[in-house]
């Protein structure tokens, strides 16, 4: 029994070791007794990537050069995951497309996906003239490195036991038991490398003197191990621990999305309005601004919010800027504010560098921290002790519910309760003396500032 | 049945509701929000939703996922995107069936992360050696993105090719109050399959059509008939053969499939008011824009038209032609500086005189694009 497209020669140059991996791959698979259409090759770009046209029967997979463990790996995980883990997948590489897809050969070894990856080895790009790759020795002369290579080259094995691949080994592809290492590879569930050092009859040993037994001098010279270097780790595979973890639900046992909110209020606002909340990061102005909006939204209102800060989302300034309208809201920017509001030191900066303040009118309603620097502006401005009487963390959610008492867009209740859920406080999560300075409306306009 | 909903949320229910059930995804600013949604939906229903650890492995995954056939999805903002091509090339060549939500922020590079932007327009659609057209849907609003996400599979699937969801960083971050009883019940179709091997014995080849538009029949890598998948210039058997006519056909076919398809592919929204002389082209975040400068024109007493493009590409030549047909004046308003949209179409209108309005930074306001409407 074979694999192999019958009677059909190798493409491969005379002596090249790719046509031993190629028959030592087929007796592997032979060996392991696996249904054809349990395997899937996965083959890059070079020499070793005509592999494809050499098999009859097993799933071929030609991709895009270095990628082939990245696209083996994602069959794999629907495999695995989503389709009864039926595959063997192995993909065939060379040295010049394992350093173009590194990341991709260390991510499946840590991720421990079923993929075995033979890693054909010959110091060379043979496909393109000759030229020297990451693997070549030092001294190695090829056509862009006619004084001779200068860079060491990479032990890859040692990079994969790093990244904890399961099976690692470094044969020559002469090595009478070749087969079964690689038998070894692809049984084992999970992932496998096994770096296969060879020869380029065309481009190799013409300029450099190569023999099997100079190759394990060089090996040795570069302190790169010849054999199996690990064996079997008991990692689990990935696809049985995402299955452990995320069990498949039967569809009615999937929990239901969040529960819609119902319109409870009544609003009187007439026009879209735009509100602009400004702060500091770990103040809560985003999500402050968030509960005012679904409050809205109880109330039948059409919302957006957008927030923003710097790079860092934890220091600096916070912003949100939201929109409440009785019709459906089609331009989300906020160009001329009906109201902002400013709560600390580093949101008043941003707004400042904004040139926000001086371009308010007085039909802007602007509500301000007392511990804030009056700034100039034309807007009706409200100055409010929100920080020393309600904290930091909640002077957004202060200034906001000031507002709302000030504007009576829609009913007071719909955000303090609102807020008394979210903070799980039943008694109102402001102290009772702000509650009473806004209900009677003890905080009046400043004038302009 | 309001709900708070960002656009990214709404493309991931989309997604969901689709059938799909694999995400691979890397954090990007403002593309995250889908990454996130999907790994808790999947993951919630054993489906497999994974990190990678870039965005070229994000797609491969994905790619592959869909060759063992399972409906698969990845999303990113333009630096994403930019490593993402040299695989979307290969699902292309592939006949894969992917969808990839593109969200824009301001470029190039790594340009502003936090910025919107309608900069990749061009990029989106001509990132192809050769220049084949790939269906670029750009929603506007999250009940946009809901239903965009939907169709994206539905023509993964049936022309097995990617498909690209356009949007940006306001219409995917802007949390919005969403009328869940306006969704629509939508069903994503399935892609074409074929079961069994023909009853006379012959090969089943990988890539088999009869007419040049037709799509291959879908045979998964690790199903019972052999796949022969290549990114490599093939014939209909998958295999190498350097400028046969064979191949040739299957490369002329990857475009055939999908122009024969584009009158029902193509999606516009129309807001036409008779007399008008001025006719408003938008799309995405500034099609909302357009919306609210149209009906203050009017309220001005001006005749003016409009037509938000969800289907970028293929373009829709005979809805945008028709919507010009009795006006004078062309309007094209698109967040970007240089008119990609406009770039494209404007060859159209012959005799018309073209108006662009553009911008960088931050969005089109509604008076900057009632300023263009005479």
């Amino acid at each position: 029994m074979s694999f192999l497209v019958e009677g059909c020669a190798m493409p491969f140059c005379k002596g090249c070791g790719h046509t031993h991996v190629i028959r030592k791959l087929n007796d592997a698979l032979v060996q392991l007794g696996l249904r054809a259409e349990d395997v899937c090759l996965t083959t890059d770009i070079g020499c070793i990537g005509l592999a494809d046209a050499l098999f009859a029967t097993p799933h071929t997979v030609h991709t895009t050069h270095g990628r082939s463990t990245a696209f083996a790996t994602g069959i794999e995980l629907a495999d695995s995951i989503l389709a009864g883990s039926k595959l063997k997948n192995v993909v065939l590489i060379g040295d010049g497309g394992a350093m173009i897809g590194l990341l991709h050969l260390v991510n499946a070894a840590l991720l421990n996906v079923d993929v075995t990856v033979l890693l054909c080895n010959n110091f060379l790009f043979g496909m393109t003239g000759g030229q020297n790759s990451a693997f070549s020795p030092l001294e190695f002369i090829t056509p862009t490195t006619p004084k001779g290579n200068i860079i060491p080259p990479i032990d890859l094995c040692k990079v994969l036991i790093d990244a904890h691949a399961g099976v690692v080994a470094r044969k020559l592809s002469t090595d009478k038991d070749l087969t079964q290492t690689i038998a070894q590879a692809i049984a084992h569930p999970g992932f496998a490398v096994v770096e296969i050092v060879e020869l380029c009859t065309e481009h190799g040993t013409t300029r450099n003197e190569l023999s099997g037994t100079a190759i394990r001098g060089i090996l040795e010279a570069h302190g790169q191990e010849l054999g199996l270097l690990r064996s079997g780790g008991d990692r689990e595979e990935f696809g049985s621990i995402y299955a452990k973890k995320f069990p498949r639900q039967p569809a009615a046992d999937r929990p239901a999305a969040s529960a819609p909110m119902q319109p409870r209020y009544e609003s009187a606002l007439r026009k879209k309005i735009g509100v602009i909340v400004a702060g500091s990061a770990g103040e809560r102005i985003q999500s402050s601004a968030g509960i005012f909006i679904e409050s809205a939204a109880l109330a039948g209102l059409h919302c957006t919010q957008k927030n923003d800060n710097p790079v860092t989302q934890g220091s600096g300034f916070s912003l949100a800027e939201i929109c409440v309208s009785p019709t459906e809201i089609y331009y989300t920017g906020i160009d001329r504010p009906d109201v902002v509001i400013c709560v600390s030191n580093e949101g008043a900066r941003e707004l400042g560098e904004k040139g926000l303040f001086s371009r308010l009118t007085p039909s802007t309603t602007l509500i301000l921290d007392s511990s804030l620097e009056k700034p100039e502006t034309a807007a009706e401005l409200y100055r409010l002790p929100l920080r020393s009487l309600c904290g930091g963390e909640k002077a957004a959610a202060a200034a906001l519910a000031f507002y709302l008492q000030l504007s009576k867009i829609f009913p007071f209740p719909a955000f303090d309760d609102l807020l008394k859920q979210k903070y799980k406080n039943d008694r109102g999560i402001f102290p009772d003396q702000f509650y009473a300075a806004i209900r009677n409306m003890e905080y009046v306009p400043v004038g302009a500032g | 049945m309001i709900q708070l909903r960002t656009g990214n949320q709404m493309i991931a229910e989309g997604a969901v509701r689709a059938g799909c059930r694999f995400f691979a995804g890397y954090p990007i600013t403002p593309a995250s929000g889908i990454y996130r949604s999907m790994i808790d939906m999947l993951q919630q229903r054993g489906d497999c939703a994974v990190s990678a650890p870039d965005e070229i492995s994000a797609l491969a995954y994905c790619v592959g996922a869909s060759m063992r056939g399972v409906k698969a999805m990845t999303a990113t903002s333009g630096p994403g995107w930019a490593l993402m091509i040299e695989t979307v090339q290969y699902a292309l060549m592939t006949e894969t069936p992917v969808v990839i939500a593109l969200v824009q922020r301001l470029g190039p590079s790594t340009g502003g992360a936090t910025q919107g932007a309608q900069g990749d327009i061009l990029l989106t659609e001509f990132c192809t050696s050769g220049g084949y057209t790939i269906p670029v849907l750009c929603p506007s609003t999250p009940l946009e993105c809901y239903e965009l996400s939907v169709l994206a599979f539905s023509w993964a699937e049936l022309l097995r090719m990617p498909v690209i969801i356009l949007t940006d960083k306001e219409v995917g971050m802007t949390t919005e109050t969403v009328d869940y009883s306006r969704l629509p019940l939508l069903h994503a179709a399935e892609r074409l399959q074929r079961l069994a091997p023909p009853r006379d014995g012959a090969p089943v080849h990988t890539y088999a059509y009869s007419a040049a538009g037709d799509v291959p029949e879908f045979m998964p890598v690790g199903g019972s008939m052999k796949v022969t998948a290549t990114g490599s210039a093939h014939n209909k058997a998958g295999e190498l053969k350097k400028n046969d006519a064979g191949t040739l056909d299957v490369l002329r076919h990857l475009e055939k499939k999908v122009r024969e398809r584009k009158e029902g592919l193509v999606l516009v929204k129309r807001d036409f008011q008779p007399g008008a002389d001025t006719l408003v082209v938008s799309f995405g975040i500034t099609a909302r824009t357009m919306r609210e400068a149209v009906q203050a024109s009017r309220r001005r007493g001006k005749k003016v038209s409009s037509l938000n493009i969800l289907t970028l590409f293929p373009i829709p030549e005979k809805q945008l032609l028709q919507a010009a047909e009795k006006v004078s004046r062309v309007v094209i308003a698109e967040e970007n500086f240089s008119g990609q949209y406009r770039s494209v179409i404007a060859a159209l209108f012959k005799e018309k005189e073209i108006v662009g309005v553009n911008k960088i930074g931050s969005m089109i306001t509604p008076e900057e694009i009632e300023e263009a409407i005479l």
